[in-house]
Parts: C-alpha cells; sequence; structure tokens
C-alpha cells in the first residue's frame, strides 16, 4: 500500500464570474521513502495540490489518504493534530518567528507532542544537526542569512519526524550557491534519514534530484519522463 | 498552553512601545474606575451603617448651612428627659466653605468629655488628658491630618478659629475623619459672642430597640412650643439630605467609571485588533506546524488578558494608594464624604480588568480560529 494515495482530487475557485480548475480528478500514489518532485507551468495548481495533501485547504471532491488517515474528512482541529506528528511543510520563504531564536522556533512544533524536556531537547540538537546550523542555534532569524533561514525552516519541519514533508519552492528565494545547498540537504534527507517527500519547483536542477519527477498540465499529473517523449515526438 | 508561554510572552514585548501604551491606557481607565467606586462607597456608607441609623440629629427647621442653624443649647435637657434616649450631645459646627469642596474644613465643637465617650474614636497620638485641659485644644481627625499635614503640637488656623492641636484620631466612620473637634464652649466663643449658649445641632443616641423615627416625631413635637422648631432625622438620612446636590454628582459621576472602562476595553480591543493584523500569517502558520485553531485564538486572549491585567493592577494600586494617603473627602455645608481604598475596591477593578482583557480579545481571537489558512499564508 503506498504511503500517500489520492484518488479524484478536483479543485475549483470561483474568481470573480469566473470559474478556475485547477485540479480535475488527479490520481496520484507516493510510495514510502520515495521523492517526488512536481513541476510545471505558473498558476497551474501545483500550490493547490501541496495545500490539500497538506490539509490546510479543502478539495471540491476527491481523497487523499495520508498513511491511515483520510486527511480529507477530518475537522480543522484533528487536521492540526495529524500535521503535528504526520506532515513537515517547507515554506518558499521560511516563514520563521522573528521573536524565536533558532533553536525555539524548531522545538515549536514539538510542544504540540507527548515528549519530555529531553527527548525535545535531543531531537532539537539532531535536526540543527542534520542541516549544520549547531552553531547558530541562539540565533534569531534577522541575525541569519537567507538560506541559514531556510535550513532552519527546514530543521523546523524535520524536527518531529514525519510520515511526509512537502516543500513548495523551498529554492524560490535563494541565489544559485545556497540554493545548491538546499538541494543537497535535501537530497540528504531523503537518501540519508529515508524521508518522503514532496516537493514543488520550477527550478530543473532540483528537481533532477527526486527518483520520480512530475508535471502539472491543464489539471492533470502527467509523468515527466512521458512528457519528454511526448515533446521530442512533436518536436521530430 | 504553559509550554507556549515564552511565545506568548515575547510575542507581548514585540511591540513595546505599544504594549506599553496599551498598559498605561488601562492603568488610568481602572484607576478612574476605583477612584469613581471609592466615592460611591463612600456615599454608601454614609448613609447606611449604625452610626448613620441609630442616631438622631436635631438640625433647626429649614435651615441647611451649619453657620445658620442656631438652637438653644438647653433643649438638651428638654431632649434627654424623653423617653429612648440615651444621650444628648450638643454640637457647634463650623466649617471654612458652606459650598461644596474637595478641601472642606469641619470643626464639631462639643463637650469634652462626651467626645470622649465617642466609642467610635480612637486617638493614635496625643492624649485625651490634654484635650480636656486645655479650652483650645483640638484632635484632628487622620484624614485632615494628612491632607493637611498637620501635627501634634502644631496651632492651626481657619478664618478666626485657633485651635492647637494635642491628638490625632482614627474612627470606625470614615467620614468622620474628616473632623476636628474642639470644646464646645471654645468653639462658641470664637464663633462671636452672640453664639454663647446657642448650638447648631444635637446628636442623640436612640436606645436600641426604640424607633428612632418615632423618637425624631416625638423630639420635634416636644421643642414645637419652644422659641425655634427644629427637624429631627436619622444620622444617615440628615447627611443624605445636607449633601443631596452632591449625591446627584456622584450618581452622575458613576457613569464616569463606567466610560472609562468602556474607553480601555475599545482601546485594548483596537490594539489585539491591530497586533494579530500583523500576525495574521504567523497565526497560520502556527496552525501548518500543528497548533488547534483554537489554541491560536486563546494565545490571542491570553496576550490581551495579560496586558489588561498587568495595566489593570497598577491602575488599581496606584488608586488605593492614593486614596490611602489622600485622606481625600468632599464636603458641603459641614458633611462630608470620605474617599477610602478597600478590599472590594481593589477586587472589582481586578475583576473589571480581567472581564475587559476577555471581551477585548474575543474577536480578534474568532477572527485568527476561522481565518482561511491559504490566503493568509501568501499575504
Ligand atoms: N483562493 C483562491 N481563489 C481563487 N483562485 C485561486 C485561489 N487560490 C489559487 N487560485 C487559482 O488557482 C490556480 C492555481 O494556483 P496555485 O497557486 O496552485 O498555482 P501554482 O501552480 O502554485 O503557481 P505558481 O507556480 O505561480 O506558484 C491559479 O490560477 C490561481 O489563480
Ligand atoms: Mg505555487
Amino acid at each position: 500500500m503506498s504511503l500517500v494515495e489520492i484518488r479524484g482530487l478536483s479543485k475549483v475557485f470561483q474568481k470573480g464570474g469566473e470559474t478556475v480548475k485547477p485540479l480535475e480528478d488527479v490520481d496520484l500514489d507516493i510510495e514510502r521513502g520515495e521523492f517526488v518532485s512536481l513541476m510545471g507551468p505558473s498558476g497551474t495548481g501545483k500550490s493547490t495540490l501541496l495545500n490539500l495533501v497538506a490539509g490546510i485547504d479543502r478539495p471540491s471532491a476527491g481523497s487523499i489518504r495520508v498513511g491511515e488517515t483520510e486527511v480529507t474528512k477530518l475537522s480543522r482541529a484533528k487536521l492540526a493534530d495529524w500535521r503535528a506528528g504526520h506532515l513537515g511543510y517547507i515554506f518558499q520563504t521560511h516563514n520563521l518567528i522573528p521573536v524565536l531564536t533558532a533553536y525555539e522556533n524548531i522545538e515549536l512544533p514539538l510542544f504540540l507532542l507527548p515528549l519530555s524536556r529531553t527527548e525535545r531537547q535531543k531531537r532539537v540538537n539532531i535536526a540543527l544537526d542534520a542541516v549544520g546550523l549547531v552553531d547558530r542555534a541562539y540565533h534569531y532569524p534577522r541575525q541569519l542569512s537567507g538560506g541559514q533561514e531556510q535550513r532552519v525552516g527546514i530543521a523546523r519541519a524535520i524536527v518531529a519526524n514525519p510520515q511526509v514533508i512537502v516543500a513548495d519552492e523551498p529554492t524560490g528565494s535563494l541565489d544559485a550557491d545556497t540554493g545548491s545547498q538546499i538541494r543537497s540537504l535535501l537530497c540528504q534527507l531523503n537518501e540519508e534519514l529515508g524521508m518522503t517527500l514532496l516537493l514543488v519547483t520550477h527550478d530543473r536542477e532540483v528537481a533532477s534530484l527526486a527518483g520520480r519527477q512530475l508535471r502539472l498540465d491543464h489539471g492533470k499529473i502527467v509523468e515527466a519522463s512521458r512528457v519528454r517523449v511526448a515533446n521530442s515526438t512533436v518536436g521530430g | 498552553m504553559f509550554r507556549f508561554a515564552p511565545y506568548i510572552w515575547k510575542g507581548m514585548i514585540r511591540h513595546r512601545a505599544r504594549t506599553a501604551m496599551t498598559i498605561a491606557g488601562a492603568a488610568v481607565g481602572v484607576f478612574v474606575f476605583c477612584c469613581v467606586g471609592a466615592v460611591q462607597q463612600g456615599l454608601n456608607r454614609l448613609t447606611q451603617g449604625v452610626a448613620a441609623n441609630q442616631s438622631l440629629i436635631v438640625f433647626q427647621e429649614n435651615r441647611f448651612c451649619p453657620t445658620t442653624s442656631r438652637l438653644p443649647q438647653d433643649y438638651a435637657t428638654t431632649i434627654a428627659k424623653l423617653d429612648g434616649v440615651v444621650g444628648v450631645v450638643p454640637m457647634q459646627v463650623y466649617t471654612n466653605n458652606c459650598r461644596a469642596s474637595l478641601d472642606i474644613i469641619v470643626f464639631n465643637g462639643a463637650p469634652p468629655t462626651d467626645i470622649r465617650k465617642f466609642d467610635t474614636l480612637r486617638l493614635i497620638e496625643g492624649g485625651w488628658e490634654s484635650f480636656e485641659s486645655r479650652s483650645d485644644a483640638a484632635i484632628v481627625g487622620i484624614h485632615v491630618a494628612r491632607r493637611r499635614g498637620l501635627s501634634v503640637g502644631q496651632s492651626f488656623t481657619i478664618g478666626e478659629v485657633t485651635v492647637q492641636i494635642v491628638g490625632i484620631f482614627e474612627s470606625t466612620v470614615a467620614n468622620e475623619e474628616n473632623l476636628i473637634y474642639t470644646h464646645l464652649d471654645f468653639l462658641q466663643r470664637a464663633a462671636g459672642s452672640a453664639n454663647v449658649g446657642v448650638c447648631t445641632l444635637f446628636e442623640v443616641l436612640v436606645r436600641e430597640g426604640v424607633d428612632p423615627d418615632r423618637l425624631a416625631t416625638t423630639i420635634d413635637s416636644t421643642l414645637h412650643s419652644g422659641p425655634i422648631a427644629t427637624t429631627t432625622r436619622r444620622k444617615g438620612a440628615f447627611q443624605a439630605s445636607t449633601l443631596a446636590d452632591l449625591v446627584d454628582l456622584i450618581e452622575f459621576a458613576h457613569w464616569l467609571g463606567y466610560a472609562s472602562v468602556g474607553l480601555v476595553l475599545s482601546l485594548l480591543a483596537t490594539t489585539t485588533l491591530m497586533a494579530t493584523q500583523d500576525r495574521i500569517k504567523e497565526h497560520a502558520v502556527l496552525q501548518v506546524l500543528g497548533v488547534r485553531p483554537t489554541r491560536v485564538a486563546r494565545f490571542v486572549i491570553a496576550e490581551s488578558l495579560m496586558i489588561c491585567l498587568v495595566g489593570g493592577t497598577i491602575g488599581m494600586l496606584i488608586a488605593l494608594t492614593a486614596l490611602a494617603w489622600g485622606g481625600f473627602a468632599i464636603g458641603a455645608e459641614g458633611a462630608t464624604i470620605a474617599f477610602e481604598p478597600s478590599w472590594s475596591l481593589a477586587v472589582s477593578g481586578l475583576a473589571v480588568s480581567l472581564l475587559v482583557g476577555l471581551l477585548a480579545g474575543l474577536v480578534p481571537a474568532l477572527k485568527v480560529a476561522t481565518a482561511d489558512l491559504v490566503p493568509s499564508l501568501n499575504q
């Protein structure tokens, strides 16, 4: 049984008098430990899909199951509880709490789990170590560089050891160098820690890291390999 | 919830100036609320209580200001003979000001042996012997002493009256602490030779079990045949009617107390709303991390509650300290209302702060808990 199972997923937005349908009857399976990238033109509904998986938006139709949990059937409060233990979200901009230190930012999601103080300490230190920021633990976000902030954001997403991590253009607002740091960090999460990743990106280099590359086009998901075949057919 | 306390705390002090100003606003509001409450309580004490209802005041008919009531002192003998009367104290009242004033000085002259028998009084400085032995001696209520900076050994002059202060007293009846007691004959002479043998009023102590109102009627009808007609009322009713104009004002002022609470509420609600609007994205991020919406709402309420409670406590403490040390009283026509701190005032000040903090946080909290996450994150 796959870890994430999306069936018949649709999302309809009413924008003024217009109806926008970014997702139409989408099916997708993600296996445990898989690294999946999702590309596609702007405005096709990549973020929408990610937000539906994370349970911070509601689908118009269809279902999403993650592990044993039917995400689409949970109340808002239950969804929050579920995210605390099972889902890590990496934002495009780090979205750290400005008044908390790197350490405190990473520790915050652990307050929601039944963990002792020492257990929390242990986990935060592991996460800090994983993103290579042990020496920046007591810095505030404004004292960190953009790449460091994003790494704290990643540490916060992985600290609770979630089933799935979703990332929405994690390198989107970084320069080339820091972008490559984040890229290797993402690889490391998947390869060394065995984490399941669903990553939305515009960056081919980032997408190429993934074991499986998808494209979202006109409300449908297509395997990138198939897209390449189609392109070459048209081109030839 | 307590695990998140550092986060709530750091959020509160994020905008130091804004938080400090809101706290100051809450402090001022609760300060006003407590002061107005003290005035109200002073008025209630005046017209209720044992002293107010178990003694009678005999005054000249149709007269209000103490300088205009002139009763023959020998009425005391007549009144004392009536059934149900335990004691009669003839009293001369002399005041610096017949109009409403915040710094009213009221002399009450009575036979010193009678004053010593008042079971409400307790000397905290000086002695009864020196009061009885010296004809121009005076004992001063603690409130007047504080307000005017008076101490034993000083002399004190108001108008044509100069007294030597030989003692300072406390009283179980708050408004009595605004009085200065002197010898009756001294005050009569000081007020002019025409006043010898004439006094302003009689305070009549009624035996327990006797209806004070029936006795009042008996006194008035007995004295009706004398040279000057009288009006006798319970002490509380007498003081309330003397202060009638002030009572109206005070009843109006208590709306001011509510209004100041209303102002605090709107101030705090505005700041809380502003603070949450600044943090729409942050609150959405918290929920993405797994914090329940109701919990984020509680963070918001906790913050407004803390601010209001801190401000309210400061305002309440300042008000109570000022009331305790200022010895404030408002008076008119020789009767005074004392403003005193009390536990009930402290408790109601805190309760109001709690309630306002809660109410002010409610709407912003509701908005935070129900806002859609995706648009909030995209802000
Ligand atoms: N709340 C909303 N109301 C109306 N329309 C919306 C809303 N959110 C998204 N849309 C529309 O849905 C479509 C998909 O949006 P989405 O943000 O998922 O695109 P995306 O693929 O992530 O684009 P980008 O690569 O630019 O981030 C867009 O056309 C967008 O305008
Ligand atoms: Mg997007």
